[in-house]
């Protein structure tokens, strides 16, 4: 259904993208800076390094280029890798697309391809990619495997150069993993300056993780013209997009600075870097800040109708004099604003999605994706969905139902599917793939319902904290948009923000992440376990006494005494009896008699050396018996 | 019932038959231990401290951030609101709250809803909720807490809570500045009482809902947005913003309860911010401390009890609890008298603010759903608790009398036709004592097998099926179209319905008349059914199934369908008992007394009169409840005691058949049966 023109698009600004020499490696750092409705302000970063890197032989030898991503190009079949850790969820209706898009939690997802590769080979190389990963950046990607794998048919297209050999792709969302500071500094390690200069300087975790959206983003791509492996680029690029929330500054007015920001000042640029700007958004939302300084120049992009403009800072001019230390960068909002917050509702960007689980109670459920189309023309819409082997889906129930924007309630109407690809889950093993595909009407909402059972686990399945839920990943929502406006995510074909600007297209293809969702799996009481575990316990600990003290035990029989048949006089005669058995027993210690010792020597010699002194009324009875020998 | 009717497996036990002749004092013995255990749980010996068993809440282990500032707030937007107030008699001021929840940042949606009401020809009315969404920073929407305030229109006849509003929405500006939230937080702001909480939340949960227009009662709409799955929830009512104390209402529907740890978490809270706050608290003038301690806690316990049969829930936080959230309502009542005014007034508020904070920042902080501690219990008294365990022997021992008689009786069935010969005899002449030729023929007979007789378990199936059919009816026949049709209120409708049912179910014993053996049969199968409902509703709503066991165990056990040793004063008195015992009559009853305590000064002739509108009104209360809130227990007297009602009646009545017609005896047909006569 979408054009794949893009390769073709590819190979063109391959081409014209040729000043690069053999063997020359270029890295680029750039922020971008867009101020957004709601006192929200979104900071992006993108470092790029593209290495033309000629023969294959050459990946032994890096400069630039994380040594980690070379090697990854020589063990693996990997042409294109993107992996996305992410705390919060970027909220559509009010900011607007980000520049990059990602899901909460850990994503990931590769293109392989090569001569003579096999889906099982794929399946491996995938696995050892995701371990790979897991170490480099401190992720818990290692439990990305069969079972919350998929293999997109429609959704997920490739950005890489497609040499020969088939294509194979691979996808995994882990919803539940928590992007914390132990994943920004190996994160930060892969850049060439590390976090000692430039831009990656301003990423301070803890000025970094309080804000209400960050993402941090890899991507690697290797771009090889047709049927020539030793003719390549690889591409990283690494981002980092967080949103600010100046709420939480609690500030008396809307203005902010780099400093503010980020803890501190720019303290120059990365001495590596070919090039180091800073684009400010200075229309919608950015048109009431005052820049301070004010900015070099400023660059006006025009795409898909939608006009931009964004003040450029290049940091190699700002730090050409050599008394320049610290650099910042203030938004002053004008003093009639200062009282009043800033309340201008957003346009609505022309797709939006969102996703929630209906119904109640821990056996059934249904999963929603609702996705509104605010554009005034038809959109086509595709779905993909990941349902995990906890939920079983039933595909008869699939439907889509749409609304008109006036109404609140979805009525009988249903949109039909232009596509539908289904892979049904296995137990333990796959998680279902969904992906559907349909024309989504002008000011409309579509509602794809699908009804799940929830599956009662085994014990050991139940993660730590089992009543929290178990996770369902994000859907995918794509789109093509035949207008630009809200749209600023970079052309496939470019590497750098600026090629963003003037990128005109026939359309853009959008790609839209939901909400994950939290479904209460039937839970058992496990305090019962851990009950039975003390009762057992409790077994084990008083039989033990009584087990022990048998089998470390002589036993000796010892003949029946006249005992009386009366209980009272049973008694009575025990306890009488012990204390004569204790004064006789003083009595053999005393004056050991020529019967005694022989008797003694018998024991000795029946039951080793130094047993059990719990024994003794036995003795007792048997000192007795000897003295009535006597 | 292979295995029970095999007449092999003998029941002639001598235990069996020693207990059988005792079965009513067995059974009242069971009984005394049952209330007498209940009576026990009130003592400190028998119930337990309660103590906090999940260690996320962590209550109290940050210092609550709030300042005099919210106060200040609170306190401007109250008057705002009440300028609002005077332009929106009958309505919510929706654009206000929307303006201000959108000043504060919140992401603001607004939530329409209709109800069609199902009588007086269907009228349609709607309602709109206010909502904001303040989007927590550390999560990606996945779990949400809602903080809820009714918002009650000027006209309202109840208590006025305008300043729940402006405290929610000062609570609301506070939290939107700060960033370690790890849930959403859902400000909303409902009207019309319960209608709106519970149109939200069903929108909330099954918004994609295909509803037939001309069917569905409540319409709830879908909502614009949504915040994952919520984990619990505090509804907010207060009187004015200088308040006395804080009742801590936790009753949901169908007598539902949140988590105690819930309970736990708010009282610990308030006793950190200095807020008098426990379970029904009273004012301080009427606390009253000559009662002792045990009196106190008994009280205490029936009055939660009375609160929970009902299932109506006391308040918008038990609309939740269907839903498996966990959730109460402070409502915080106002200072009588400015005089004993302790603090500053422009500071009166922020304890309460400093508690819904401490409130929110430990629900924030759980990492599951409430799943330690009870969701089963019974409060003797603000920091004392009974538990599941505890109370349920109680209603287990009054059950159990009917489980045993249930044996016996079973155990005592005619298996002969000289038996059934002999029972029918004495039904036939009640008055004459014919003991000990009973005994003869029964040992005479028993040894002849070709004599054995038939329980007639086929005809007593039909009359059960007959009974609950009316049952049935008794909850679908009020909503049928052609009787909504009728011009006519909704409780005169329901209260006709509902009494040309149980009038049938009057008149059914007198018309149907089982064939011999029958009644015994039924005896057993209501012993059993009762049984087992009374322990499944108590299970599911202990209030309800205690008290109604309390009630009607006596007479249960005192029902006899044989005649033995029963004189005709005794039986007319079970008749006469049975018949109150009807569910309408109950219904009555509680309505009179009700109506008795509240008006004392009323004659005695308007009282009755009043309460009869009254219980009218509440049969149709209860008809509606179930239909748009899905409270049981309509659908519970309908559809269990109703036909229960019945079977008990006809064995109160023992309406035997002419013996003559069924066995070709030549013995002469007697004359009319006595029991109609009596009725009579």
């Amino acid at each position: 259904m979408f054009p794949r023109a893009f390769v073709l698009l590819l190979l063109v600004a391959f081409n014209a993208g040729s000043p690069l020499g053999r063997d020359d490696e270029r890295f680029h750092e750039e922020l971008v800076v867009r101020p957004l409705s709601g006192d929200h302000v979104n900071t992006y970063f993108q470092f790029t390094t593209r290495w033309h890197y000629g023969e294959k032989d050459n990946l032994y030898h890096t400069q630039l280029t994380p040594r980690v991503i070379a090697e990854l190009l020589q063990q693996f079949a990997v042409k294109e890798l993107h992996i996305g850790l992410t705390q919060g969820l970027w909220r559509y209706e009010t900011w607007g697309y980000p520049i990059v898009e990602a899901t909460s939690g850990a994503e990931m997802w590769a293109w392989f391809s090569g001569f003579n590769l096999t889906n099982d080979e794929v399946d491996r190389q995938w696995k050892e990619l995701a371990n790979v990963f897991s170490g480099v950046l401190c992720a818990s990607l290692n439990f990305v495997d069969n079972t919350n794998s998929i293999a997109p048919r429609h959704l997920i297209r490739p950005q890489f150069m497609p040499a020969n050999g088939r294509k194979f792709v691979r996808y995994s969302t882990l919803p539940r993993e928590i992007v914390c500071t132990e994943n920004l500094t190996p994160w930060k390690k892969l850049l060439p300056c590390g976090s000692a200069s430039g831009f990656a300087s301003l990423l301070n975790s803890g000025h970094v993780h309080n804000t209400k959206y960050h993402s941090l983003g890899l991507k690697v791509r290797v771009l090889c013209e047709d049927h020539d492996e030793d003719n390549c680029i690889v591409e990283l690029t690494q981002t980092a997009n967080l949103v600010y929330d100046l709420r939480l500054f609690e500030l008396s007015n809307n203005d902010f600075s780099l400093r503010r920001l980020f803890g501190m000042g720019l303290n120059g640029f990365c001495e590596l870097a070919q090039s180091s700007k800073i684009y400010v958004q200075r229309n919608e939302q950015g048109e009431r800040f005052q820049l301070v300084p004010a900015p070099m120049h400023e660059v006006k992009s025009t795409r898909g109708g939608h006009t931009v403009v964004y003040s450029v800072y290049d940091m190699h001019e700002q730090f050409k004099d050599a008394g320049e230390r610290l650099f910042n960068v203030a938004w002053l909002s004008p003093k009639s604003e200062n009282r009043r917050r800033n309340l201008a509702k957003p346009v609505m960007p022309p797709v939006t999605v969102h996703r929630y689980l209906l119904g109640h109670g821990q056996e059934r459920g249904r999963i929603v994706t609702e996705v509104t189309n605010s554009h005034y023309d038809a959109l086509p819409i595709m779905v993909q969905e990941v349902i995990p082997w906890y939920v079983h889906a039933y595909l008869h129930t699939l439907s889509i139902r749409r609304k008109p924007h006036r109404l609140n309630e979805y009525g009988r109407q249903r949109l039909p599917f232009k596509l539908l690809h289904y892979t049904p889950g296995k137990q333990r093993e796959l998680p279902s793939h969904l992906e559907i595909g349909f024309m989504l009407p002008g000011q409309t909402s579509a509602l794809i319902t699908i009804d799940v059972d929830y599956l009662l686990l085994k014990w050991l399945e139940y993660p730590p904290d089992a009543n929290h839920g178990h996770y369902i990943g994000a859907a995918i929502v794509s789109s093509q948009l035949p207008m630009g406006r809200n749209y600023t995510a970079l052309p496939a074909e470019g590497h750098l923000f600026e090629h963003s600007f003037n990128a005109t297209r026939p359309s853009y293809v959008l790609s839209l992440h939901t909400e994950a969702l939290i479904v209460s799996l039937p839970t058992p009481d496990f305090s019962m376990p851990y009950n039975v575990i003390c009762l057992a316990c409790t077994v084990v600990a008083l039989a033990f006494g009584p087990i022990h003290s048998v089998a470390t035990k002589m036993i000796i029989v010892g003949r029946q005494t006249s005992a009386p048949k009366n209980f009272v006089k049973k008694i009575f005669c025990k306890i009488f009896r012990r204390g004569k058995a204790a004064e006789g027993a003083g009595e053999t210690e005393g004056a050991p008699t020529s019967g005694a010792t022989e008797f003694a020597s018998t024991r000795a010699a029946a039951r080793p050396a130094g047993g059990p002194s719990g024994d003794q009324p036995l003795l007792e009875d048997l000192d007795e018996e000897e003295e009535e020998q006597d | 019932m292979g295995l029970l009717s095999d007449p092999s497996i003998s029941t002639q036990s001598k235990l069996v038959d020693g207990l059988a002749r005792h079965v009513r004092k067995v059974c009242y013995t069971l009984y005394v231990a049952g209330v007498v255990w209940f009576f026990c749980l009130a003592m400190p010996e028998f119930n337990h401290g309660t103590y906090l068993s999940e260690n996320a809440l962590s209550p109290g282990l940050v210092y609550p951030e709030i300042r005099v500032d919210a106060n200040r707030l609170a306190i401007q937007l109250l008057e705002e609101l009440q300028r609002e107030r005077k332009d929106h008699l009958s309505t919510t001021p929706h654009a206000w709250i929307a303006a201000k929840m959108n000043e504060f940042g919140l992401e603001t949606h607004t939530h329409n809803y209709t109800l069609r009401y199902p009588f007086g020809g269907g009228k349609e009315y709607h309602g709109k909720n206010i909502y904001g969404i303040l989007r927590a920073p550390r999560i990606a929407s996945t779990e949400g807490i809602v903080f809820a305030a009714p918002y009650r229109a000027a006209s309202s006849v109840h208590a006025d809570i305008s300043a729940s509003v402006p405290l929610l929405l000062a609570f609301a500006d506070f939290a939107r500045r700060k960033n370690y939230w790890a849930k959403d937080l859902i400000f909303l702001v409902t009207e019309q009482e319960q209608l709106g909480m519970q149109a939200w939340l069903e929108a909330y949960h099954d918004g994609d809902r295909d509803v037939d227009v001309s069917k569905a009662y409540l319409r709830p709409g879908n909502l614009p947005a949504r915040a994952g799955s919520l984990q619990a929830a505090l509804n907010i009512e207060v009187q004015d913003l200088e308040i006395d104390h804080v009742d801590v209402r936790i009753e949901g529907l169908n007598g539902k309860l949140p988590n105690l740890d819930m309970f736990n978490l708010v009282q610990r809270i308030m006793a950190r911010e200095g807020i008098a706050s426990g379970y029904k608290q009273a004012p301080r003038k009427k606390r009253r401390h000559s009662q002792s301690a045990f009196e106190q806690n008994l009280r205490q316990m029936l009055t939660m009890l009375a609160s929970q049969s009902s299932g109506v829930p006391n308040g918008n936080h038990g609309l939740f609890h269907r839903y498996r959230i966990d959730s109460l309502t402070i409502a915080a009542n106002r200072r009588a008298t400015h005089a004993t005014l302790k603090g500053n007034p422009g500071s009166a508020a922020v304890p309460l603010l400093k508690a819904v904070e401490g409130i929110a920042r430990s629900l924030n902080n759980l990492l599951e759903r409430f799943h330690q501690s009870f969701f089963f219990y019974v409060l003797v008294n603000n920091d004392r608790y009974i538990s599941i365990g505890d109370y349920m022997p109680a209603l287990v021992a009054l059950v159990a009398c009917a489980f045993v008689k249930a044996y016996l009786t079973w155990s005592t069935l005619p298996v002969t036709n000289a038996e059934l010969e002999a029972a029918a005899g004495l039904v036939r002449d009640p008055e004459q004592e014919q003991a000990p030729e009973l005994d003869q023929d029964g040992e005479l007979e028993v040894d002849s097998d070709l004599d054995k007789f038939e329980l007639p378990y086929g005809s007593v199936l039909i009359y059960l099926t007959a009974t609950l059919l009316i049952g049935f009816l008794c909850n679908v026949l009020p909503l049928q179209q052609y009787f909504l049709e009728i011009p006519m209120g909704a409780a005169p409708l329901t209260t006709s319905v509902l009494s040309f049912l149980s009038l049938i179910g009057f008149i059914l014993p007198f018309v149907v008349v089982l064939p011999p053996g029958g009644l015994e049969l039924l005896h057993v199968a209501f012993l059993l059914i009762y049984g087992c409902a009374l322990i499944v509703i108590g299970l599911l709503n202990f209030a309800l199934g205690f008290f109604s066991a309390v009630l009607t165990v006596p007479l249960v056990i005192s029902l006899e369908t044989k005649e033995e040793n029963t004189r005709s004063t005794l039986r007319n008195s079970i008749r006469l008992a049975t018949l109150i015992m009807n569910p309408m009559m109950v219904i009555y009853v509680i309505v009179l007394a009700m109506t008795f305590y509240q008006f004392p000064e009323l004659p005695l002739q308007k009282i009755m009169l009043r309460a009869a509108t009254a219980a009218m009104d509440a049969s149709a209360y209860g008809l509606i409840d179930s239909v748009i809130y899905g409270n049981w227990l309509y659908f519970v007297i309908c559809t269990i005691f109703l036909p229960l009602w019945i079977i008990c009646w006809t064995l109160a009545l023992s309406k035997r058949r002419d013996y003559t017609d069924y066995l070709d005896f030549d013995e002469s047909p007697s004359t009319s049966p006595q029991p109609k006569m009596k009725t009579n």
